[in-house]
């Protein structure tokens, strides 16, 4: 999976490419956290290019909402596809999490 | 303390009543009547142990009263001595003839009349007692009778007896059969579906009889439904049920079984025999099969068995016969058997609907014992495919994956390229590789606890309505539909991190089932695509 940083003020926008899955969240997890560890507080994840995403990423998204919650900082995710969509629905996750349909409405929330 | 016995003494001479009561009132409550009316008031108020009767007296005679006392029931059996004077001509016959007990001659010798009196009032009370016995074991034999009936009513009460069971199922007919012996011998059949298109059939012969075989024929029963509700592997299904026997068998029951599953639209039949007599497929071609493959030992001995089980086809018109000993041991006036031999000869000529079949080998073997009785309980049951299925174009895939993580990426990808060939849409894929890594991680991670290596087993198939997959381990039993979800409505600092796979798994697909087959964990998911 590729995950390219970009930046908007002091919003780190984080792209996903390929599937957030059992083998590709370890990757995600140390990418996410190297960013918290260097100070970055607002994180908006854009889904954009993303297939899929299942339970093993799900966890990773939860715990950073966690992490950044406790330290004021703030998680935004946007560009969901349809079967993600559904994903976050099943798991509640639309309403527990910030999600947004694009990374312009995603940027203003912030 | 005994009572004193009652005796009446009947004289119309109140003379010869003094020197009996002299005699007799010493050991016994002495009554006195002087006339033959008036003993048979007394007698009928407050029947005496014994009667003494003079024989003349005027009105009424002796005979006359001893004919009476005879005729009610109240006094029938009060045992009467007839006293006649010497010089009176009477006729000894005819009062034996009435029933009387002795006869003597009067003047009484005292100690003669109390002998004659002792033995007749003992003889009187071993009749009474004899008669109390009787009637207790009456009473007994009544009780036994009725427990019969019991087991009986135990063993044809769970048997499934209306016919036909399924009458809006077109695909296969069924019947079956169970002719009783006197005793309750331990048979039974049973069937039912374990899915929509697999029916269980089960035939059993429990050893011993009577009641005690009725209820261990009842529990075995019970036990295999039970087990069967998760279980469609027929030695998976014997084996436990063995366990669960043996292990605590006290009076040593053992039982004869043979299960069968059998798929109503592929013909695909899995069967396990343990102990029981082989059946017969009766082709549509009238060839005959023998299905002699045995699993294993009879139930309930031996714990530890692990049962094995054989697979075949039956096809349109391939009638599948079950049955116990009571028919091929069956046996004649000449204590000849039945036997195979003349079964299969029946069978090689037989064209017959099930409930025809099982008809014609009861007649059979009814007409065969004619004379003989039922020794042991006769069961048939036959079992017919009546429809070719269609034959559905079904698309296969067939995967292997080694148990490690890294195997779940190239899963997907032969399942996305498998998915792109057929034309499915990119939502179908992506949900079935969700669905993969959440199953293979949860079984990779946690059904083993060895070192050994393990395979998983998927199999994907796709008609033009459904897409199925199953995933087959040999981990540890671990049903994953077994959980309580996660509760979704908590808010994101209540929320927890366990759980979401399954979740996902149970959500994204249409249906998802789990059996226990054999050894194996098997999954199973159904999408729909219509």
């Amino acid at each position: 999976m590729e995950i390219s940083v970009t930046e908007s003020g002091d919003v780190r926008i984080l792209s996903f490419q390929g599937n957030l899955d059992t083998n590709t969240s370890p990757q995600a997890e140390s990418e996410i956290n190297g960013l918290i560890d260097a100070g970055s507080q607002q994180l908006l994840i854009n889904f954009e290019k993303l297939d899929y995403i299942s339970s093993a990423g799900l966890r990773i998204l939860l715990a950073t909402a966690k992490k950044l919650k406790a330290s004021q900082g703030d998680l935004k995710i946007c560009c969901l596809n349809e079967t993600v969509q559904e994903v976050f629905d099943i798991s509640g996750f639309a309403t527990i999490l910030s999600v947004s349909k694009t990374e312009e409405d995603a940027l203003g929330a912030f | 303390m005994t009572e004193k016995f009652t005796i009446l003494a009947v004289d119309d001479t109140p003379e010869n009543l003094d020197v009996v009561k002299g005699i007799l009132s010493v050991d016994y409550i002495v009554k006195a009547a002087t006339s033959g009316p008036m003993a048979l008031k007394i007698a009928e108020k407050q029947p005496p142990d014994l009667i003494l009767l003079d024989i003349m007296m005027p009105d009424m005679d002796g005979y006359e009263v001893c004919r009476r006392l005879k005729e009610n029931e109240l006094t029938r059996d009060v045992p009467v001595i007839f006293l006649t004077a010497m010089d009176q001509t009477t006729d000894e016959a005819q009062g034996f003839e009435l029933g009387a007990a002795d006869y003597m001659t009067k003047p009484v010798n005292p100690p003669i009349l109390k002998a004659r009196v002792a033995t007749h009032l003992a003889l009187k009370n071993s009749m009474d007692q004899l008669q109390s016995a009787f009637n207790i074991i009456q009473k007994h034999k009544e009780r036994m009778q009725q427990e019969l009936n019991v087991g009986r009513d135990i063993q044809m009460s769970m048997l499934p007896v209306e016919f036909p069971p399924y009458p809006d199922r077109k695909e296969f007919s069924i019947h079956a059969l169970l002719e009783p012996a006197r005793e309750v011998g331990g048979d039974f059949y049973d069937f039912f579906f374990i899915s929509d298109d697999e029916i269980c059939l089960v035939l059993g012969d429990v050893s011993g009889k009577g009641v005690p075989a009725a209820l261990y024929m009842a529990v075995t029963k019970t036990m295999i439904k039970t087990q069967a509700a998760d279980d469609s592997s027929p030695a998976s299904i014997v084996t436990r049920v063995n366990e669960e026997l043996s292990a605590d068998n006290p009076a040593c029951m053992f039982v004869t079984l043979f299960v069968a599953i059998v798929n109503v639209r592929s013909g695909e039949l899995r069967f396990t025999n343990a102990g029981h007599n082989p059946p017969y497929v009766l082709r549509h071609d009238g060839k005959l099969d023998c299905l002699d493959q045995r699993h294993g030992p009879i139930i309930g001995a031996v714990e530890g068995v692990a049962f094995r089980e054989d697979q075949i086809e039956i096809g349109e018109q391939d009638t599948l016969l079950l049955f116990t000993d009571g028919v091929t041991e069956a046996m004649d006036t000449a204590n000849k058997l039945y036997s195979e031999a003349r079964l299969e000869k029946l069978l090689e000529k037989s064209d017959n609907t099930p409930d025809q079949l099982t008809g014609a080998v009861l007649d059979a073997v009814e007409e065969f014992a004619t004379g003989a009785e039922q020794a042991d309980d006769i069961t048939i049951l036959a079992f017919r495919i009546e429809q070719a299925t269609e034959k559905v174009r079904v698309d296969e895939l067939h995967l292997v994956a080694a148990a490690n993580l890294a195997e779940i990426e190239r899963i997907n990808a032969e399942f996305t390229a498998f998915a792109e060939e057929r034309g499915f849409t990119a939502g179908i894929a992506q949900k079935v590789c969700i669905v993969f890594d959440d199953l293979l991680n949860n079984v990779i991670s946690y059904g083993f606890n060895d070192d050994e290596e393990h395979k998983i087993d998927i199999d994907i198939s796709v008609t033009s309505e459904q897409l199925v997959i199953t995933v087959a381990d040999d981990g540890m039993p671990f049903n994953p539909f077994d959980r309580v979800g996660p509760d979704i409505s908590l808010s994101l600092e209540e929320r927890d991190i366990g759980g979401l796979g399954v979740l996902l798994v149970t959500e994204l697909m249409d249906q998802c089932s789990y059996q226990r087959r054999r050894d194996r964990n098997v999954v199973t998911l159904v999408m729909n695509l219509a």
